[in-house]
């Protein structure tokens, strides 16, 4: 499965490939990026069957990436890892079709209870 | 974001607190215990700065501070970085930039109308602050280093 990674922070990205590997997803071949602009870019031509992205980034915020990829008919599934979970975040995130949001801070078994029935 | 968080309706636990004891755990030390208030306010020698705003009908800032070579130690424990390891500029700031985005993220989740989460900024100098503006200061002892989380008005 491959799987892109979207967040601005690299030490964010990096702990988030950590503890999917802690999760026991050490399976998933993990590209990453910094912003929604090269999300968008890679989603188009790389094709991953899943992303994981950021909510505030420079360039796209995830909100937009998830949006601009479902008006233009890609349908790839997404879910949020961000600093912030508010209930309105939550709720323009399922309008807009994402899978889940986890909010930071996270750990291995946040991961595997929010990303496993999806892998189902 | 009105930032009025009433510390004393949390029945005395301290909201702030939590928020740091959990972030510490969860990406920092991997487990509990490491993070405790601090009785006193620190003198910080080469501090460091990371900060978040919220910008809304009125707007808030939460400030982490700290000394430069606990930053390094915080971006070598996030990075999972040998203790001896040289820490990159980019990456100390990366990295307390970060905690500060996680807790800044956290405690707008408190407030009652909270408005934008600003990108983090890190620097040496500490960013101005009115007189009178300083809403709550948490002193935290994180493997007897200071690192001390202030909520702050802004104009």
């Amino acid at each position: 499965m491959r799987v892109l990674v979207a967040d601005d922070s690299r030490v964010m990205r990096q702990i988030v490939i950590r503890t999917l590997r802690q999760a026991g997803y050490d399976w998933w071949e993990i590209s990453e990026v910094a912003d929604g602009a090269a999300a968008l870019e890679h989603v188009k031509t790389e094709k991953p069957d899943f992303v994981l992205s950021d909510w505030n980034m420079p360039e796209m915020t995830g909100i937009d990436l998830l949006r601009t990829m479902r008006s233009q008919g890609i349908d790839i599934p997404l879910g949020f890892v961000t600093s912030e979970g508010s209930a309105e975040m939550r709720e323009q995130a399922e309008a807009a079709g994402a899978l889940f949001l986890i909010a930071k801070p996270f750990n291995a078994e946040i991961f595997r209870e929010t990303i496993d029935p999806f892998l189902a | 974001m009105s930032m009025d968080i009433d510390i004393q309706a949390f029945a005395g636990a301290d909201p702030i607190l939590a928020i740091a004891e959990e972030v510490f755990t969860a990406m920092i030390d991997g487990e509990p215990g490491h993070v405790l208030p601090a009785l006193s306010a620190p003198e910080l020698g080469d501090p460091m700065h990371a900060w978040v705003d919220v910008q809304g009908t009125t707007s808030g800032r939460v400030l982490l501070s700290t000394e430069r070579a606990t930053a390094d130690d915080l971006a070598r424990a996030l990075l999972g970085m040998e203790p001896d390891e040289e820490v990159s500029t980019e990456d100390f700031v990366d990295a307390l930039g970060e905690v500060a985005n996680v807790v800044g993220g956290n405690v707008k989740a408190l407030v009652p109308d909270p408005g934008v989460l600003t990108l983090p900024q890190v620097t040496q100098e500490r960013p101005p602050t009115q007189d009178g503006s300083q809403i709550y200061e948490l002193n935290l002892d994180w493997r007897g280093r200071a690192v001390v989380i202030s909520l702050w008005k802004l104009p």
